[in-house]
């Protein structure tokens, strides 16, 4: 087990922003440990014994749902699921209503997606129990930002260096705010590449260039992380139709072929094939999809367990 | 009300004695005798000296709960804060529910608003129901004593309307407002478009929204040859395009905000509901552009904006938390931060307003009513305990601000600070 003394900056884990690169070096780590852990005969240990964990999700959610409530289980932590839907004053009980009648039963972590932005720095203002963001709006998603970086790192043995595009709705994107933010941390070089009408006008404030087309992003990077189009999220029309957008911004095995070099593709799932991807590009040796996915537990057991760690 | 104010300097520059040190006499609500040095007598004395004596501010854009939104506010806790304030006139909004599109509202509120302090000027809106479409009856609403007509928050889309609301407006020399936002520009976004909105990733409203509302309203203006009026401009290309309208010699007119003379899109770093206000919070250059505009007369007065609104419309996510600022205590201090002089306040909160809406000017001399405000630059705490609004949406609860209003006379009534 990592050392004691090792502490996050942190109390929360609500963004990127608020972790140094320390912190995340101290995350990828321990979750190198804890990758271990779970590849070994007996997957569990007792880390999080005493601790309660409420995983209250106002947006629908498989897979980061799944792979939460796995790193919790795997650390012994106790856990309880609430799915809510957001409403505001005029419709219902207002968030922090709703989050302290969860805590009320005495609970000492809260992890949360919402469909706002700021939200868990909302609550994270107004009720005691620490909060991990598993996503808000299209403000942050830090824990599959480390777990991109982790798998990045897995693969290369460094990020620093790194160039990694980043294809697809940026505008609607948590995903795509946190990986900037942890990449460039971390010394990785970020790009971003899709619709001009889904890519904020102010991104280069971030620190990163704009490509519009993707077979240059393509030739240019080392990593490419396809997102997937969110039509959900969307209220109004951004590109006239799916079909149109794969013909520009699809990944087929065609044009990964046809790169001088042999890129990494990734994509925080769920996948819409045929799409942003081909199937024959998601299941080629180029991707890492499904490591991202096992490498998703041991890192949010790594965050669960240094946040629990800072209360003793 | 008798009251003897001794050593003050006059912001008048309509009197005779402005810039000057006088002691100004009240008796029953009249301003009695102005002089150099008057013997105090029984009468109530207030020391003065340092302190600047004008006539009482008015705010061109507030809202004051009524009619409907009484829990937010209502006349008597909004005129209390107004009168804390300084101001003595107050135009409100029609962001009621109902909004107030006929005659019947507008008498309501004029009979709501009797005996106090505080002179309260309905607006009516445009459209029927606020709803864009048809013309509300805007000369009945003027017979009762609207002084002025604006959608308010919900902008006229249609150009057709506002165009026929102008020419219709100018057949009794009534004002038209505008608060400049195209809504299929600005679409469901909460702030200003910028670094901050990336950061946070969040959509952003970008300036455009207000400055297309603005060319399209300069040209109906134009074209029918009517005046207009801006509220709540915010960008720095709108001032640029106002600037160049007046001088051509069109009939407009435009205000800003206290607050967006003050505040940048810096302030939003951490979610902070207090600072969601609309128009958005915009950059440091928009500011230094509003301040020149300021400066150099483009901008014609400054508002409080004053939107109080429960805490539960403001402790929640910032993506459902309510538009506002809780303005009318905090627009004079404001105005000395942005720094702004005595003089240049008085411009911009005392006779700029009262112009754009036609209003005769207040004056002080010996005979006239007293219709006064007493400020400093003096440092006071704005807490909870003298904040008079129902509501306590303001992000400057708690701070220490420059800028005080020692008195604030009118309609025979006094408020005097504690």
């Amino acid at each position: 087990m990592p050392e004691q003394a090792n502490r996050l900056s942190s109390k929360h884990l609500l963004g990127i922003k608020d972790l140094n690169t320390k912190d995340i070096e101290l995350i990828l780590e321990t979750a190198d440990t804890f990758k271990d852990v779970i590849n070994r005969p007996i997957k569990k240990v007792p880390s999080l014994r005493d601790i309660t964990i409420a995983n209250i999700f106002f947006e629908n959610s498989t897979r980061t749902k799944l792979s939460f409530e796995l790193a919790q289980k795997r650390l012994s932590a106790d856990v309880i699921n609430f799915a809510a839907s957001s409403s505001s004053v005029s419709k219902g009980e207002t968030l922090i209503d709703t989050v302290n009648n969860i805590l009320s039963m005495k609970v000492d972590m809260v992890v949360m997606r919402h469909p706002y932005a700021g939200a868990g720095v909302f609550l994270s203002k107004h009720i005691n129990a620490q909060i991990v963001n598993a996503g808000d709006g299209a403000h942050e998603h830090p824990t599959q930002a480390l777990l991109d970086a982790f798998s990045i790192k897995e693969k290369y043995g460094d990020v620093a260096g790194k160039k990694v595009v980043i294809v697809g709705d940026i505008l609607h994107s948590r995903v795509a705010l946190s990986n900037i933010l942890c990449l460039q941390k971390l010394g990785a070089e970020v790009k971003v590449c899709g619709p001009t009408t889904l890519i904020p006008k102010y991104i280069h404030t971030l620190g990163v260039k704009v490509e519009h087309n993707l077979r240059k992003a393509l030739n240019w990077c080392d990593v490419a992380n396809m997102l997937r189009i969110q039509l959900e999220r969307q209220d109004i029309k951004y590109f006239p139709s799916l079909r149109e957008y794969s013909m520009m911004y699809g990944l087929n095995k065609q044009i990964l072929d046809s790169l001088d070099k042999e890129i990494t593709i990734m994509h925080p799932g769920p996948i819409n094939r045929g799409v942003e991807i081909t199937s024959d590009v998601a299941d080629s040796k180029q991707s890492i999809i499904l490591d991202q996915v096992e490498n998703g537990v041991a890192v949010r057991m790594a965050v669960l367990y240094l946040l629990a760690s800072q209360k003793q | 009300m008798n009251i003897l104010i001794k050593s003050c300097t006059l912001v008048s520059p309509a009197s005779s004695h402005h810039l000057k040190v006088v002691d100004v006499l009240i008796e029953n609500g009249i301003i009695s005798k102005i002089a150099a040095d008057i013997k105090p007598s029984e009468t109530k004395t207030i020391d003065a000296k340092g302190k600047y004596l004008s006539v009482g501010f008015f705010d061109l854009n507030a809202n004051l709960g009524e009619l409907g939104l009484e829990n937010k506010e209502d006349f008597i806790s909004g005129s209390a804060a107004a009168a804390a304030g300084g101001f003595t006139g107050v135009g409100v909004m029609p962001n009621t529910q109902p909004p107030v599109d006929a005659k019947a509202q507008v008498e309501y509120l004029k009979n709501r608003a009797k005996g106090l302090l505080v002179d309260i000027y309905p607006y009516g809106t445009i459209s029927q129901k606020k709803e864009g479409k048809d013309l509300a009856e805007m000369y009945d609403m003027t017979q009762s004593g609207a002084v002025a007509f604006t959608d308010g928050t919900v902008p006229v889309q249609d150009a057709g309307l506002m165009e026929r609301a102008l020419l219709y407006a100018k057949g009794f020399d009534a004002l038209v407002i505008s608060y400049p936002e195209d809504s299929s520009i600005a679409g469901k976004a909460k702030m200003n478009e910028g670094e901050m909105s990336t950061f946070l990733g969040m959509k952003g409203i970008p300036n455009i929204a207000e400055e297309l509302m603005i060319v399209r309203d300069l040209y109906l203006a134009e074209y029918t040859q009517s005046k207009i009026h801006f509220t709540s401009i915010s960008t720095a290309h709108s001032v640029e395009l106002i600037k160049a309208a007046k001088a051509k010699g069109l009939q407009v007119s435009c205000d800003v905000t206290a607050h967006h003379l003050v505040l940048t899109e810096q302030a939003l770093h951490d979610f902070d509901t207090h600072y969601k206000v609309k128009p958005p919070l915009r950059t440091n250059a928009d500011v230094e552009a509003l301040l020149t505009g300021i400066k150099d007369g483009t901008i014609d007065a400054v508002v409080s904006q004053h939107t109080p609104h429960e805490i539960e419309f403001k402790e929640v996510e910032f993506e459902t938390a309510a538009y506002g600022i809780t303005g009318l205590q905090t627009a004079l201090p404001l105005l000395f931060k942005a720094g702004l002089n005595a003089q240049e306040i008085v411009e911009k909160l005392v006779i700029g307003p009262r112009d754009i809406l036609g209003l005769p000017q207040p004056e002080i001399k010996e005979g006239a009513q007293a219709n006064l405000t007493l400020f400093d630059e003096s440092e006071w705490d704005y807490t909870t305990e003298n904040n008079y609004s129902k509501s306590k949406n303001s992000p400057f609860i708690g701070e220490k601000l420059k800028g005080k209003v020692w008195l604030t006379i009118n309609n025979h009534q006094l408020y005097e600070a504690k």
